[in-house]
């Protein structure tokens, strides 16, 4: 008989956080009993709450469910005084529903599924208003990223993962016209998820698969994919080296990993540039303050080599309203309009004279877009690099 | 395969179930997160065969799809001790509140209850569970999960 030894076990002091990982399915408990050891060492070091992380524990049963929850118990009865949260992740479907009956038989214990608030810019995404907005960027950024793609590494018959997919779409178009292998495109948001499963659907797409998960804690194999690519995430999240260390984990050695980002001060318009580049100054400290770095284009290049990618090559482009409809360009400012001052300002508590000129800016860039000579930019930076081999 | 060598390795258990549900879900709308869950609930039945079975004879585990569903099909060989463990079980499986009968097992103290995987695959993947005796000491044990949208 031989001893799955396929769990990973830490302690971190600082946080009170227990980690498990991997998979726990031991024949019986003396096969995890250095992991039940250390989980007993662990839970006497405590004060106040401990945390038991199982996010990235993918497969359990209940055998070790049993040795962890007796521990937990025994702990708990001795201990009035101490609190456990488990803390779970909706990605892996089962483990919420299994934990969930130890907080109701221990009054000190809780599940926390921790995902459910950890994308700050995930509802706005999720309004199916914005749907359209969304189509739009891709189908302006996509004019560029058609030629900047296969500069970057991609080619026909790749594996490629789509990492933050949203609405799928991108995926679609490098499906049609790029012909990788296959695609897996991942999201956080079912709604997105859905979304994009019937878009393909519809046009009768095949070879991608739409997963639900989250891209700072994916469950997927290391080394699986040619070509990995994140879009528009970066700068939406507020740990982007989290995300960064797990596109570089799912890529293969040699593979490359392409991720675009903005820096939304660098927005421009003719004529009324002045008040164009206030307020777009004005949206990238207004997104700081919600932890965003809109900002992180140019950054590209510091954050990859520090995961630890090697030939680095960085493209900047700028959708202009002169890439297809004018109109479609201004729907995109309209749109943000409403999210950046309708959502994030009004949140953030922001005056009705700051509001108003926050507004005029937009308002103006929208009509440099239309204007017969007017001329209106957002600019984006493509960067890519290379797993070492 | 036969029963022996089925049950002489434990892994057996993980790797047929996390094989299998990857194998039977790529058509589904999330492959990764329902072979998520289909592993989980084929395990837990495989580990109950491992455990309690008759001492020779093949052994087969079948999945079939009947539209959102899969049928998970064990059929093992099954002496009398093995008999009155699925009779046992397929009478709890029959109580009115399931889930606190699943509960109870759960915290139950001292040694772990047998029937406890049967338990949750019925109240945690809302599978139905059918165990059937069959002919030249032969057992069928069946579980129909729909797992499509279970973990939303």
């Amino acid at each position: 008989m031989s001893v799955d030894r396929s769990y990973q076990a830490s302690f971190n002091e600082n946080n009170q956080e227990f980690i498990i990982a991997g998979k726990l399915r031991p024949q019986n408990e003396a096969d995890i009993k250095p992991l039940a050891d250390a989980l007993a060492t662990s839970l006497a070091k405590v004060r106040g709450t401990f945390y038991l992380n199982v996010k990235r524990l993918a497969r359990l049963n209940n055998v070790a469910f049993r040795a962890i929850t007796t521990l937990i118990s025994q702990v708990c009865r001795q201990r009035g005084d101490l609190r456990v949260e488990i803390v779970t992740s909706s990605v892996m479907g089962w483990s919420t529903r299994k934990f969930q009956p130890l907080a109701r038989h221990l009054p000190n214990v809780s599940v926390n599924e921790y995902d459910n608030d950890f994308y700050p810019g995930q509802s706005f995404v999720e309004d199916s208003g914005f749907i359209p907005t969304l189509r739009n960027q891709t189908k302006l950024t996509w004019h560029h990223e058609k030629h900047l793609l296969p500069r970057h590494g991609l080619r026909p018959g790749m594996t490629m993962a789509d990492i933050c997919c949203g609405i799928g779409d991108f995926a679609v178009l490098v499906q049609k016209e790029l012909k990788p292998a296959s695609i897996l495109a991942l999201d956080h948001s079912r709604a997105s998820l859905d979304y994009a499963r019937k878009v393909a659907q519809d046009f009768g797409i095949t070879g991608i698969e739409y997963v639900y998960g989250d891209a700072s804690e994916m469950v997927l194999d290391d080394n699986q994919f040619d070509f990995v690519t994140c879009r528009h995430s970066l700068q939406v999240f507020d740990r982007p080296e989290l995300i960064l260390k797990e596109l570089f984990r799912i890529c293969k050695p040699g593979g490359r990993v392409y991720i675009t980002n903005e820096k939304n001060s660098h927005c421009l318009g003719e004529p009324r540039a002045e008040s164009i580049q206030w307020t777009y100054n004005e949206v990238a400290r207004l997104w700081a303050d919600f932890k965003m770095d809109i900002e992180f284009g140019p950054k590209s290049r510091r954050h990859m080599l520090d995961a630890g990618f090697e030939d680095i090559m960085v493209d900047s482009f700028m959708v202009t309203n002169l890439d297809g409809d004018p109109e479609g360009f201004a729907d995109i400012i309209r749109s943000w309009e409403k999210v950046f001052i309708d959502k994030l300002a009004r949140d953030r508590g922001d005056s009705p004279e700051f509001i108003a000129r926050f507004r005029q800016g937009f308002q103006d860039h929208i009509y440099a877009a239309l204007h017969p000579k007017g001329y209106a930019g957002w600019p984006i930076w493509a960067a890519s690099g290379r797993k070492p081999a | 395969m036969d029963i022996e060598a089925f049950a002489s390795e434990w892994l057996h258990c993980d790797r047929v179930s996390s094989y299998l549900a990857r194998m039977v879900s790529h058509t589904r709308t999330d492959p990764l997160l329902y072979a998520n869950l289909l592993s989980s609930a084929l395990n837990e039945l495989l580990e109950t065969a491992f455990a309690h079975h008759g001492p020779e004879g093949e052994f087969s585990c079948r999945v079939s799809r009947a539209g959102d569903a899969d049928v998970i099909e064990l059929d093992l060989p099954c002496d009398e001790t093995a008999l009155a463990f699925y009779s046992a079980a397929a009478r709890r499986l029959t109580q009115p509140d399931l889930a606190e009968v699943y509960r109870e097992a759960l915290f139950a103290p001292g040694n772990a209850d047998p029937h406890l995987g049967l338990l949750e695959v019925a109240v945690d993947y809302r599978a139905r569970i059918s165990i059937v005796p069959e002919k030249g000491n032969r057992l069928k044990l069946a579980a129909e999960v729909a797992l499509e949208g279970a973990a939303a």
